[in-house]
């Protein structure tokens, strides 16, 4: 398939899904190839996501998609081209080994990419930790980590497989596949609801000020008051493992635009703020009058989160 | 048995500064071992010392990563010695290139079976270094790694992270490139022993030349932009008394557009 646009999937887990993924390939006028990695069904949903073409990259034991890291990266090499994929552990693992086997740049969180002749082109993505911008040009094809060309809720336009089985699979057959020592010994469901962040109108997010985790109660009250979602920034999910981590907000996490951003006890790290600059508007509850959120926030309560914010869920009511 | 830390020297780009015309200056910025660096360092130690084996961290980048300055605070964090690829090419290196030279300074020790990277670079950040060096070294990798153990005798690491489905635990025979995850463990800053100690252990500086490495050409840039998103108002409002900053703050988010709780 000349000119084909890859479409990695490697399973739900992602914060891009296979029909997001495939509009935004479909969107560059070329054909499009999905790369399924990891259990039969992620072939499955790329086919659904009308993808002209699925590669299945797997097997029924249960191996994570990494242990399919070198088959995938050979059967794409074999035909190089634009991959896009999300942002996920598996999706990053794969595209790195995909990108290794075409000696190809990986870009992070591209926000537009323009297809020239073969597979060449102009790649728009975030550099220096999000400072500026920057337009690159490639004469060869471009690994795409993150969401780029992905637009929310798209659902993928026709033309492609009705279902896994008429999907074609990867050449040669998966016998030959080479799948590296790698196994899940055990998974232990998340509990709670799986965050939709991207969606809602007001996000209330808690930062270090919290010096408990019982205290984030103060926070979920005030979301639940306006009909809002609770985030958080990435010390709270990684490290004091307090909040779930696909509610962390960021340059590595989230990046929302809801229509207030309430930052409680968040200082406003640039790597913080680099998921909120489509926020409408941003408050900012911190006791120090000097942290960076302080200039990068619309309205400003300068005090104790502990006193200011049950006095604003109080007033909500 | 050698374990390999990847760790970079960079600069936070939150010291730096942008020009309106989008020329990043990092001169008032000052380099340091990355962040999450650290912490790939400190899992990287404990695997070694569990395992009886040598810890070697492994840098790219541009003259100042193979400074004495840089090479100490590396090796005060608990490495036994250290290999830094040096090249103006690898100065602002992207993820490909990075990979490459880490890949060839593992490639030049030898006998590593393991390799920690952390989970992204202060500058960068693409969290993509791993996942690459694997593929050219024909490893598997997994990031995002809370907690790993080593059994060297049977050439096998247990690994468990947080993913989105639930808490994953993953077994892997050697060897293998992984990433620990941003919160895995503390790492607290070197003491005066460490850093003592750091100015005796081995390292060696090497050119992409000395390790017969062609670094991949770097793509052209055509635009460069500063991102600045809305100016944002800044607008005070006096806490003295929350119930009246609550209300005062309602009526300037109804104000501006943006009400919440149902109000306007
Ligand atoms: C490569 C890289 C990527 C990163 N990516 C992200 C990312 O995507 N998202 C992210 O969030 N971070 C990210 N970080 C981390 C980031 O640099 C900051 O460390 C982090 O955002 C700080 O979190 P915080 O604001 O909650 O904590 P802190 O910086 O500790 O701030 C806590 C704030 O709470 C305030 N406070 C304390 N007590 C009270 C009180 N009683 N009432 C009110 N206020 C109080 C303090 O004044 C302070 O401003 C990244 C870092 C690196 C190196």
């Amino acid at each position: 398939m000349i000119g084909t646009v890859y479409v990695l999937v490697t399973g739900p887990g992602g914060t891009v899904s296979a029909s997001q993924l495939v509009a935004g390939a479909r969107s560059l006028g070329r054909p499009v190839t999905a790369v399924a990695v990891g259990a039969e069904d992620v072939a499955g949903d790329a086919a659904l996501a009308g993808a002209d073409r699925v590669w299945w990259f797997g097997d029924q034991s249960g191996r994570p998609p990494e242990a399919f890291a070198a088959d995938a990266a050979k059967a794409v090499a074999a035909e190089p081209g634009l991959v896009l994929t999300g942002r996920a552990p598996a999706d990053r693992a794969i595209a790195g080994a995909i990108a290794a086997a075409m000696t190809a740049p990986v870009v992070v969180c591209a926000t537009a990419v323009e297809v020239g002749a073969g597979s060449s082109g102009l790649v728009t993505g975030p550099a220096a930790g999000g400072l500026v911008e920057q337009t690159v040009e490639y004469a060869s094809p471009v690994v795409l980590v993150g969401p780029a060309l992905a637009p929310a809720g798209a659902a993928a336009g026709g033309g492609g497989a009705a279902s896994a089985t008429e999907a074609e699979m990867p050449p040669g057959p998966l016998s030959e596949a080479h799948p590296y020592p790698v196994e899940q010994a055990s998974l232990t469901p998340a509990g709670g609801q799986k965050a939709n962040l991207g969606e809602a109108a007001v996000v209330v997010s808690a930062g270090r000020g919290f010096k408990a985790q019982e205290d984030l109660a103060l926070a979920l009250a005030l979301a639940e008051a306006v009909g809002g979602e609770l985030a958080c920034s990435r010390p709270l999910a990684e490290g004091l493992g307090w909040m779930p981590k696909d509610r962390y907000v960021g340059i590595s996490g989230n990046q929302i635009a809801p229509e207030v951003y309430i930052a409680i006890g968040i200082s406003g790290q640039l790597q913080h703020l680099g998921g909120v600059r489509g926020a409408k508007t941003v408050v900012a509850v911190n006791s120090d009058a000097s942290a960076p959120i302080m200039t990068a926030a619309d309205l400003v309560l300068c005090g104790d989160l502990y006193n200011l914010i049950p006095a604003i869920t109080a007033a909500v009511k | 048995m050698k374990i390999a830390v990847a760790y970079k020297w960079a600069a936070d780009p939150s010291e730096a500064s942008v020009s309106p015309d989008g020329q990043v200056d990092f001169s008032r910025a000052k380099p340091k071992i990355s962040e999450y660096d650290a912490v790939a360092i400190a899992m990287g130690r404990a695997l070694a010392d569990a395992a009886g084996a040598e810890l070697v961290g492994i840098s790219a980048g541009g003259s100042a990563a193979a400074t004495p300055l840089a090479l100490k605070a590396a090796l005060s964090r608990g490495l036994d010695s250290a290999v830094v690829v040096q090249s103006p090419d690898l100065e602002s290196a992207g993820t490909f290139q990075t990979a490459q030279a880490l890949a060839a300074a593992v490639r030049h020790l030898g006998d590593v079976t393991l390799v920690v990277c952390g989970d992204s670079s202060i500058d960068a950040g693409a969290q993509m270094v791993p996942a690459v060096l694997g593929g050219l070294l024909g490893w598997p990798a997994l990031t995002d790694v809370g907690a790993a153990q080593l059994a060297a005798a049977d050439n096998r690491l247990t690994a468990e992270r947080s993913i989105a489905e639930g808490i994953q635990t993953l077994v892997a025979t050697l060897p293998i490139v992984i990433s620990a995850a941003a919160g895995a463990l503390a790492a607290p800053a070197p003491g005066m022993k460490d850093i003592l100690a750091a100015a005796k252990k081995p390292s060696q500086v090497l050119s992409p030349a000395d390790l017969s490495l062609e670094l991949a050409a770097a793509a052209p840039v055509t635009a460069q932009v500063k991102v600045s998103g809305p100016a944002r108002r800044c607008v005070q409002i006096d806490t003295t008394d929350p119930a009246t900053a609550a209300a005062e703050l309602l009526a300037a988010l109804a104000a501006a557009g943006t009400p919440i709780g149902g109000r306007s």
